[in-house]
């Protein structure tokens, strides 16, 4: 949809033209809404930050998921699969190996994203439907491979504890700086992010990266390429895009992000097992993508925060439902989780079958044009 | 330029900001690192070292978020020392007006729902009839509730929400093993009693756990006592197709709970039996769940034992599966508690197809009415006006747990009174009380000596009807495959 925008306001530079925040006052808000979240544990109870902490980690896996789907249309439901190599990698690297979670991030995140070229590798030869099931196949067997492989490292089904990240920092003039304590058995100065007050911050700046690079992906020659080869791959291919190339490329920094998102959710359960993220999370996400808008940078926001947000309420209601209608618990209520999201997901492609974003921006636009606007 | 003063600005802020959050390094005195602090000769040593070096009031006020948690405790194990002498004035009794909040949760909207419910309605049923009789000394006992979806992220967020709400959080009741599993180590840290049906070893002892206990014997140990009975009985028992040898065949659930009885320690066990694991399948968590793969890959690997960690219509699958291919009597079927359990009959195509069965029974059943604590637990289920298909296992275990929960927060407060009730003072009254047989005897219990789950059981087979749960073998010590860690 073209930005509309009232009369009289155009750009006067390139860098104008390209900047994605405008006017000073956007800046002003953002910062202010950045403060307002790195700020969230001071006034927020602690629940609500663990929510958040949950939907950050999602928003960072359902982006990748839209680089891959929503701009190079690339359908996968793997990504849960591919969060539990990040997950595994992270846990091995920190737990194992003594690494600093800070460390094995990014690394978990290659990691994945290696795995994540693997399987996509059938996007050659197939699309659409066929694709959907060559994924799939990650969904079973990298589950199967934590389970029945290197038992004595991975320990089975049983999976293993993940630590919690931990910042160390010298002790500097007899003191501990930054809210560290002082660790008598290493003699320096910790700081854990073991609640979820703490975890925040980790999710907040992960999220910043991964919005930011994201962004800049969907507005390079990168993410030109991704869009072409969604929509018109043989066109693409006369103009000189590599379809192959260029479809491995998005599998690869889908699987980045997955496996980015799946390091920081063993670390936030504090463990890890074959069934941590399954394939309902990956239908999940696909879910995410659809209601918030694919093929957009702030649907990923927009869908992982809603469909994070329904999950929650099928949480509070199924006890309230079980206190007025006993007869149900075991039955009915089973059913509650997935129909709140199958009748979101219905009335999404019924009614705004290209998401919250777009509805955003018609909103936005709405509001530019006032009082015209209808 | 612009960038220049904007890069200043930043580097003032940075060195503000590492003066304000700036606190002293003390080490303890009786540290013995190489802490710089450390070697400089105190004029005053400090009286009682601490753990927390940083309590100490500093020349510079300032924000300490991580000084005030709780995570910088170690996690030994805590010791069985006795507690602080009670005050002479501390409350035991007339506790009217006082509050004890009982968290649980579980799934109630997932797969393990079918379970979980009449889990649920046993917690409150017997709650109530507790505070309808005076709660604990007078203190009523207050039930929250969150609901998992079967998520172990669910789970991880219900413990932050009712640990975020009560900073004095004593004693949580959980349902699956994922969720054991998941929050062992955040128990043992926030020193919160757990108690919980869901029985997984690595929950129980597993690295950094040390405050979950079970309310039934581990996964392990159950697998291992019904490895016993069949190797010693054999001869009278085995099906008519199989030779002299126990070949088993591992069918289950994948996951934590699924998989939960395979562990080093029971395949050495079985080895040490002379049992053979010929076959290890899993196969959906799913009420539609297909085994016949499984079941037909137990059988070409000559297997004639099949024993199954799953629950409602897990063991129904198997059932039904071994119905449909005609070889019901080709297998010794064998279930972790769970499996006997009406919820099973729920999901089974022909009841008849049930019979056989046989599992540890850590507890006693319902049609033990001539039992003090049964009789009390239906009086309860027909007051409440439940209906019949929560009449399960879980009803009766969590009559039951509340009963166990009562005994130890009765006895941590006679021990250090009501206003410094904690789970750490739960925790001591749980392994220090010895043998406690909640609901007059209905389970048996004995968390002394580094004990967290039960360790006595019977052995029961389903031998015809839902009712009939017979006993094959009476109250016995299981076997002891606790696993081994290096904490």
């Amino acid at each position: 949809m073209a930005v509309l925008r009232p009369a009289g306001d155009f750009d006067t530079s390139y860098e104008q033209d390209m900047s994605v925040i405008r006017k000073r006052w956007q800046w002003v808000a953002l910062l202010l809404f950045l403060a307002a979240l790195f700020a969230l544990p001071a006034y927020a109870p602690e629940p609500a930050v663990s929510l958040v902490n949950r939907i950050g980690i999602a928003i960072i896996a359902v982006q990748g998921l839209n680089i891959l789907t929503g701009y190079t249309g690339q359908i996968s439901l793997g990504q849960a699969a591919f969060m539990t190599v990040g997950a595994y990698i992270s846990a091995l690297l920190v737990g194992q190996a003594g690494w600093s979670f800070f460390l094995a991030l990014p690394v978990a995140g290659l990691g994945a994203g290696l795995v994540g070229l693997l399987f996509g590798l059938p996007s050659l030869r197939v699309k659409g439907f066929y694709l959907v099931m060559a994924t799939l196949s990650a969904q079973f067997i990298i589950p199967w491979l934590t389970r029945n492989t290197f038992p004595n490292l991975l320990n089975g089904a049983q999976g293993m504890n993940v630590p919690v990240p931990v910042i160390k920092l010298p002790v500097i003039a007899n003191t501990c700086f930054l809210g560290t304590t002082f660790d008598p058995e290493t003699a320096v100065c910790l700081y854990r992010f073991a609640t979820p007050n703490e975890f925040i911050y980790i999710t907040l700046v992960v999220l910043i990266i991964s919005t930011v690079v994201a962004l800049n992906i969907s507005r390079s020659r990168l993410g030109r390429a991704f869009i072409s080869v969604r929509d018109n791959d043989l066109a693409a291919e006369l103009l000189g895009v590599n379809l192959f190339a260029y479809k491995l490329r998005a599998f690869f920094i889908a699987a980045v992000y997955a496996g980015v998102a799946g390091a920081m959710l063993a670390h936030n359960l504090r463990h890890v097992n074959s069934q941590t993220v399954g394939l309902i999370d990956s239908i999940l996400f696909m879910g995410m993508l659809v209601v918030g808008g694919l093929g957009s940078n702030l649907g990923p926001i927009f869908g992982a925060t809603l469909v994070t947000l329904l999950e929650e309420l099928a949480t509070v209601l199924t006890p309230i439902l079980i206190t007025l209608m006993p007869d149900i618990a075991g039955g009915a209520t089973a059913a509650l989780r997935p129909l709140i999201f199958g009748l979101a997901l219905m009335l999404f492609l019924i009614f705004e079958p290209r998401g919250l974003a777009y509805r955003w921006t018609l909103i936005k636009a709405a509001w530019r044009l006032r009082p015209y606007a209808r | 330029m612009k960038k220049w003063t904007t890069l200043t600005l930043f580097i003032l802020l940075g060195v503000l900001l590492l003066a304000a959050c700036g606190s002293p390094a003390e080490a303890p005195a009786n540290t013995t690192t190489n802490q710089p602090a450390a070697e400089e000769p105190a004029e005053e040593p400090m009286a009682e070292p601490t753990e927390e070096p940083m309590a100490e009031p500093t020349e510079e006020p300032m924000e300490e978020p991580a000084a005030e948690e709780p995570t910088e405790e170690p996690m030994a194990e805590p010791t069985e020392e006795p507690m602080e002498e009670p005050a002479a004035e501390m409350r035991t009794d007339n506790l009217e007006g006082e509050t004890i909040t009982f968290y649980h949760f579980g799934d109630l909207s997932g797969p393990y729902a079918a379970i979980t419910g009449p889990l649920v309605f046993g917690m409150e049923d017997a709650v109530a009839a507790i505070n309808e009789n005076g709660g604990i000394r007078g203190a009523t006992i207050e039930v929250q509730f969150a609901d998992t979806g079967g998520s172990v992220d669910e789970a991880v967020a219900a413990y932050d929400r009712f640990t975020g709400a009560d900073d004095n959080a004593m004693i949580m009741i959980t349902y699956g093993s994922g969720e054991v599993e998941a929050l062992a180590s955040r128990f043992a840290e926030d020193k919160i009693v757990n108690l919980s049906a869901g029985l997984s070893a690595v929950g129980f002892y597993g690295p950094d756990s040390g405050y979950t206990f079970g309310l039934g014997p581990i996964y392990p140990d159950q697998f291992g006592y019904f490895l016993d009975y069949v190797t010693a009985n054999w001869d009278t028992i085995k099906p008519a197709t199989a030779g002299d040898e126990v070949k088993l065949a591992y069918l289950s659930w994948p996951g934590a709970f699924g998989q939960g009885a395979l562990t080093d320690e029971t395949r050495a066990y079985a080895e040490s039996l002379g049992v053979e694991i010929v076959a290890e399948e899993t196969y959906d968590l799913s009420p539609t769940a297909d085994t016949t793969t499984a079941i037909l890959n137990a059988q070409a690997a000559g297997a004639n034992v099949i024993w199954t960690n799953s629950l409602a219509f897990g063991p129904a699958a198997l059932m039904n599966g071994l119905g449909a291919l005609g070889l019901q009597q080709d297998f010794i079927l064998g279930g972790c508690n769970w499996a006997m359990d009406l919820a099973t009959y729920a999901f089974v195509s022909d009841p008849a197809l049930a019979a056989g069965l046989i599992s540890p029974f850590p507890y006693l059943w319902w049609n033990d009415a001539d039992h003090p604590g049964i009789q009390y637990a239906q009086s309860l289920f027909t007051a409440n006006e439940r209906t019949a298909g929560a009449q399960n296992v879980g009803y009766l275990l969590l009559v039951a747990g509340v009963d166990l929960a009562v005994k130890a927060i009765e006895q941590a407060i006679d021990t250090v009174g009501f206003d410094n009730l904690t789970g750490e003072a739960i925790y001591d009254a749980l392994t220090t009380m010895g043998p406690v047989e909640p609901l007059d005897g209905v389970v048996r219990m004995d968390y002394s000596d580094g004990v967290r789950a039960p360790r006595f059981s019977q052995l029961r087979q389903i031998q015809g009807g839902p009712d009939a749960f017979n006993v094959l073998q009476d109250w016995t010590e299981m076997p002891d495959l606790r696993p081994v860690f290096d904490n």
